[in-house]
């Protein structure tokens, strides 16, 4: 046992497995987490796997006695069985695995969802047209801040609680029913990361609104412009903020200072 | 030698291979060129006809019926012996030449129902633009007859929406440019082709000048966008005739601005 | 007067390559035309160096490096100059209007181009030919600032093609698709924004680019060698070939950094195309390619320390070196949207991983490559002592002092790396100096501190060069199609974000290629450059040893580091 432990090639073995172990099994059950979906746990697997081949050649000692074991099994007559059973077993995974890549499944194909798709630098509002780049919010300059909040909050309890919830996570009634999931205000990577501006062209052109690579059809949002005016979205944006207590992205200033 | 050159080759090849396939595994998206068919004054027959093949093989969806067995008519094939579309076209209809026949099965495919087929075509004045319409209408009367459309068939662009999304551009536009006053949408709408409004009309529907008087807001709204839900006593011979595509048509603003103005009329 | 007209109408249009298209037939023309450029750009530069190290340094290997690479340069410069004159055939033939456009804004630049690309070439015949003749004294000095001169040309040339690039990225403001080409005065339209940030890019890009072609050229002379001399020679050249690929590849996020950064305020929505929108992914493929960069050159170095005596001190310290590296690879290539399906997606709450997901944000993502770029710099360095035993009496305090650098330096980057969390966007764009800086400051002092440590260093050994297996020859060749990748795909990167517009926003691509592929098809695109070029390169190579195999002579001198 001891033995086995010692040597490079069953180390590897053995820390490879402990590897996937992790991130299938302790990852997802960490607080807070979930599934690692099967493409990231293949690229870990896949870094973990070079990087434990890098460890056992980049010694020459070491490499010799790692390839030792596998050269026994192609050639020590006395593992005739082992060799056997590995090829067996090999040549079955590789049928099960081309028959699990061609099998029709019943579930749609994992698709690329751009969350963050480039907006365009000006939009019609109503037949107005907006420019978004280095818009500010214009509530924050004019009226009382208060008011505006308080305004955004009756907007939002009115229009988009059933599906961005009460806490603002996404997580409103009707959510369960679609995919993409709405969007989940308190997460670091929704308005946290974007402009005001980013945020009023979501709401105002909802899902049909999307460019190619945020798969319109796939997003269920409407285009409230149909339905808000422009400063009833601007005190929802204002809301939203306020409420998850994000600051939004701010332009840099620019070299020539006029953008 | 040769064995060191085929494992360099080997390793090359490889890293390429694993590289390659990497990329291609990830869902692919192409950046298409957006859209934006502005046909303008000195846009020739070929180039509408050329975004009108590309509209009826794409966007349009129209092949999803035509040309595939018996939902709908053959349109760049023969049909019963007459030829393609744009050799029949103006024989269908009487009184209507090739181009406003095409036009009128687009935007109201009801009015005329080719024999033997339902009438299930939607309408696409709901879907496409106007400037993608008239894309059409070019794109079929080159299958078989000559172009005649012109950049004065097509109406003004709006002002296209940088955004690229020609579906928010053209929802967005309503009817008669998507102003807000009430009685320029009802002239706009042509509602007054049937109701009366303040003495000015015809007298198929119900007279609304006191509308506000006989139905609660919510009921002229539903009026409006569901028409056949409830008819008006001594209308119901007229039941099915108003459109049902207004609430495509209006926005949403124009929508509030018609029924609070019908409303107060009391 | 109407036939006139007529002629000058067709002219003005685009025309199409038979079979593969007019797109892919210019876009392998121009990268293959750009990688022997950046070839023959980046080689000179060491060349150079290399000899100045030969002259200053008394030492005739260097020399004789220098003169090799040369020799390479020479045959490498005439296919440039045939697929650089492919590429304007192509172009002026294939994309007429934008030829046009760019030769009406252009013109008096491009003749300089042309002028100067003579004077390069001549000024490079002088430099190989006049090698032995003036090989001693102050002929030699004279000969070293032919080299200089060589660059000089080079660099300027460079130069004046990038501003035909950069312009057609972010034309100047005031340009709008109705100004006329015949006003815009030209140095307005050099001076756009990406031009400057493209040069300095470009100029450090080429030098990785030059020495991880050399390295594979090294590694395939020391797999074909015959002789002991001649594997311990072509052993120590692929390794000074590596070195300075690598330590070029250090600076180089820097450029990249800045040249994104300018994107971004020229124009936001193109920034954030290339960044988040359908490219998004593409910054993933880099990830990888990166990490695979990092992993094979440290290996590389690892296995490279088995050949030095007195290595075995730090063996056990390489294996905490690649944890860094495989986790910092791990954290690197997490992406924030993962590609999960429905049941994933709904296990997760949407395509970002609860926990996972808080490591595909730029804060993790900057954390994990300057981590990386520490560790390679610490197996360089372990890779540099290995064989010498330092003799100042101030040895050991030294790196205690070292180690302490390396710590603070490390702790900056995780402490902005976590900071970056609780503040918000503009904020965090600026950690990201910080973390480079501490990792800059970090090598330049170490590095200062470990050259005088070295001093009079007693020697455990000679390096036994020519003593290295064959796998690590191999990887030399990873590094090298790795590096050509990388290059192909920057290029998709950048020509790509211009979508559907020959000059962006002012004049728009109309021919049936203007949408901009998909990274599947680019992969593909990229591979075939990769492979046409590599096999020129083979190609060129073999030519150059069929001349030179005759006059090897082996070296008698003891190979000491480079560097010292």
């Amino acid at each position: 046992m001891r033995a086995y432990l010692k040597h490079p090639f069953w180390q590897a073995v053995g820390l490879f497995v402990a590897a996937f172990l992790v991130v299938e099994f302790v990852i997802p059950a960490l607080p807070g987490s979930a599934v690692v979906p099967k493409s990231v746990v293949l690229q870990y697997m896949a870094t973990v796997l070079v990087g434990i081949l890098i460890w056992v050649s980049d010694d020459e000692a070491r490499w010799t006695t790692f390839k030792e074991p596998l050269h026994d099994v192609l050639i020590q007559p006395r593992l005739k069985v082992v060799r056997t059973v590995l090829l067996a077993v090999v040549t079955l995974m590789v049928g099960c695995l081309t028959y699990s890549q061609v099998k029709a499944s019943v579930a749609a194909p994992p698709n690329l969802r751009s969350i963050h798709p480039a907006p365009p630098s000006q939009i019609t509002f109503r037949g107005k047209t907006i420019t978004l780049v280095g818009l500010e919010n214009p509530l924050r300059k004019q009226g009382d801040i208060a008011a505006h909040i308080a305004e955004g909050h009756r907007i939002y309890y009115q229009n988009c609680v059933p599906c961005h919830g009460d806490h603002l996570d996404g997580q409103g009634h009707f959510a369960s029913g679609f995919n993409p999931l709405p969007a989940n205000f308190q997460d670091n990577g929704t308005i946290a990361q974007l402009t005001e501006s980013f945020v009023f062209w979501r709401i105002a052109k909802g899902g049909p609104g999307l460019p190619r690579e945020g798969t319109p059809w796939n997003s269920a949002m409407p285009a409230w412009e149909e339905f808000l005016t422009e400063d009833e979205i601007w005190s929802v944006v204002l809301f939203l903020y306020d409420q998850t207590g994000w600051k939004p992205r701010t332009w840099e200033v620019s070299a020539e200072g006029s953008k | 030698m040769w064995a060191i050159n085929l494992r360099i080759l080997g390793v090359v090849l490889g890293t390429l291979a694993l590289y390659t396939l990497i990329a291609n595994k990830i869902p692919q998206v192409q950046s298409e060129v957006p859209h934006a068919l502005s046909l303008g004054a000195n846009v020739t027959p070929e180039q509408l006809a050329t975004a009108g093949d590309q509209l009826y093989h794409g966007a349009g969806g129209c092949t999803a019926c035509h040309g595939l067995g018996t939902r709908a008519p053959n349109l760049l094939t023969d049909e019963k012996g007459q030829g393609p579309i744009g050799s029949r076209c103006g024989k269908r209809e009487a009184g209507k030449d090739c181009k406003a026949y095409i036009y009128e099965s687009l935007t109201s495919p009801k009015a005329y129902v080719v024999q033997g087929y339902e009438p299930i075509m939607p309408e696409m004045g709901r879907i496409l633009s106007p400037q993608q319409i008239w894309a059409l209408v070019a794109f079929l009367e080159s299958n078989g007859g000559t172009v005649d459309v012109s950049a004065t068939d097509i109406p003004a662009a709006p002002a296209a929406s940088a955004a690229g999304s020609p579906a928010a551009a053209s929802a967005s536009a309503g009817i008669a440019g998507g102003s807000a006053d009430p009685m320029t949408i009802i002239r706009g709408a042509g509602c007054t082709g049937c109701h009366t409004v303040n003495g000015e009309g015809g007298k198929i529907g119900p007279d609304l000048t006191h509308v506000g008087a006989r139905l609660s807001a919510n009921l002229i709204r539903e009026s409006i966008l569901l028409p056949d839900a409830k008819t008006a006593k001594g209308y119901e011979k007229f039941k099915g005739v108003m459109p049902k595509t207004f609430g495509h048509q209006l926005t949403g603003e124009q929508l509030e601005a018609l029924v609070q103005f019908l409303a107060s009329h009391k | 007067m109407m036939i006139l007209q007529a002629v000058a109408d067709t002219a003005r249009t685009y025309r199409d390559f038979p079979v593969i298209g007019s797109r892919a037939a210019v876009w392998i023309t121009a990268e293959i035309h750009l990688m022997f450029a950046a070839f023959v750009l980046g080689v000179p530069i060491f060349a150079v160096v290399a000899e100045g190290i030969g002259i200053f340094g008394k030492d005739q290997r260097y020399d004789r490096l220098s003169k090799e690479f040369t020799r390479l340069l020479l045959i490498a410069y005439s296919a440039t100059a045939i697929w650089g004159a492919l590429l304007v055939f192509m172009l002026s033939t294939l994309y007429q209007p934008l030829w046009a456009y760019l030769t009406r804004i252009f013109g008096p630049s491009m003749w300089l181009y042309a002028a100067l690309f003579l004077f390069e070439s001549f000024t490079l015949y002088l430099y190989y030919y006049g090698w032995d003749r003036w090989k001693y004294g102050r002929s030699k000095i004279v000969h070293w600032c032919l080299g200089i001169l060589l660059n000089i040309w080079g660099t300027i040339v460079m130069f004046i093609a990038d501003s035909w690039l950069t312009y057609m990225m972010t034309p100047p403001r005031d340009i709008t698709p109705e100004t006329s080409p015949a006003t815009i005065k030209i140095w307005h339209a050099i001076m756009n924004h990406t031009w400057m940030p493209i040069n300095i890019h470009r100029l450090i890009g080429n030098v990785v680019f030059g020495g991880a072609i050399v390295g594979a050229y090294a590694s395939y002379r020391f797999l074909a060698a015959r002789t002991e001399e001649e594997r311990a020679h072509y052993d120590w050249m692929g390794y000074v070939g590596n070195f300075i690929a690598m330590s070029a590849l250090i600076v180089l996020p820097f450029a990249g950094y800045w040249l994104g950064r300018e994107i971004y305020q020229y124009d936001q929505s193109m920034g954030i195309t290339m960044m988040g929108g359908f490219m998004s992914w593409l910054w993933v493929i880099q990830a990888f390619l990166i990490a695979v960069l990092f992993l094979t050159g440290n290996y590389y170095l690892w296995v490279g320390m088995g050949r030095i005596p007195g290595s075995e001190r730090y063996r056990p310290y390489t294996k905490w070196l690649l944890v860094v590296l495989v986790i910092g690879a791990l954290v690197w290539g997490t992406p924030h949207t993962m590609i999960a399906d429905s049941r994933e997606l709904a296990a997760m709450g949407g395509s970002h991983h609860p926990l996972l997901g808080a490591l595909g944000v730029m804060s993790a993502k900057n954390t994990a490559v300057n981590l990386m770029i520490l560790a390679t710099f610490l197996s360089f360095l372990l890779y540099r002592r290995a064989n010498i035993r330092q003799v100042v009496p101030w040895a050991q305090t030294g790196t205690r002092i070292q180690g302490a650098m390396f710590v603070i330096a490390a702790a900056i980057v995780l402490f902005f790396g976590i900071r970056g969390y609780f503040v918000e966007a503009i904020v965090r764009i600026g950690y990201s100096v910080y973390q480079v800086g501490a990792v800059l400051a970090c090598i330049i002092f170490v590095t200062i501190l470990d050259v005088l440590m070295a001093r009079g260093a007693q020697s455990l050994g000679a390096i036994q060069w020519g003593k290295m297996p064959p796998r690590s020859q191999y990887a030399l060749f990873i590094l090298a199609v790795t590096f050509t990748w990388l290059m192909g795909l920057m290029g998709f990167a950048r020509s790509g974000i211009r979508q559907h517009w020959h000059i962006w926003q002012v004049m728009q691509d109309t021919t049936p290629y203007a949408a901009t592929p998909a990274l599947g098809y680019a992969a593909i695109m990229i591979s075939t450059c990769v492979l046409i070029f590599l096999s020129l390169v083979g190609f060129i190579f073999w030519l150059g040893g069929l001349a030179e195999k005759s006059t090897f002579v082996p070296s008698t001198v003891e190979a000491p580091h480079v560097g010292h």
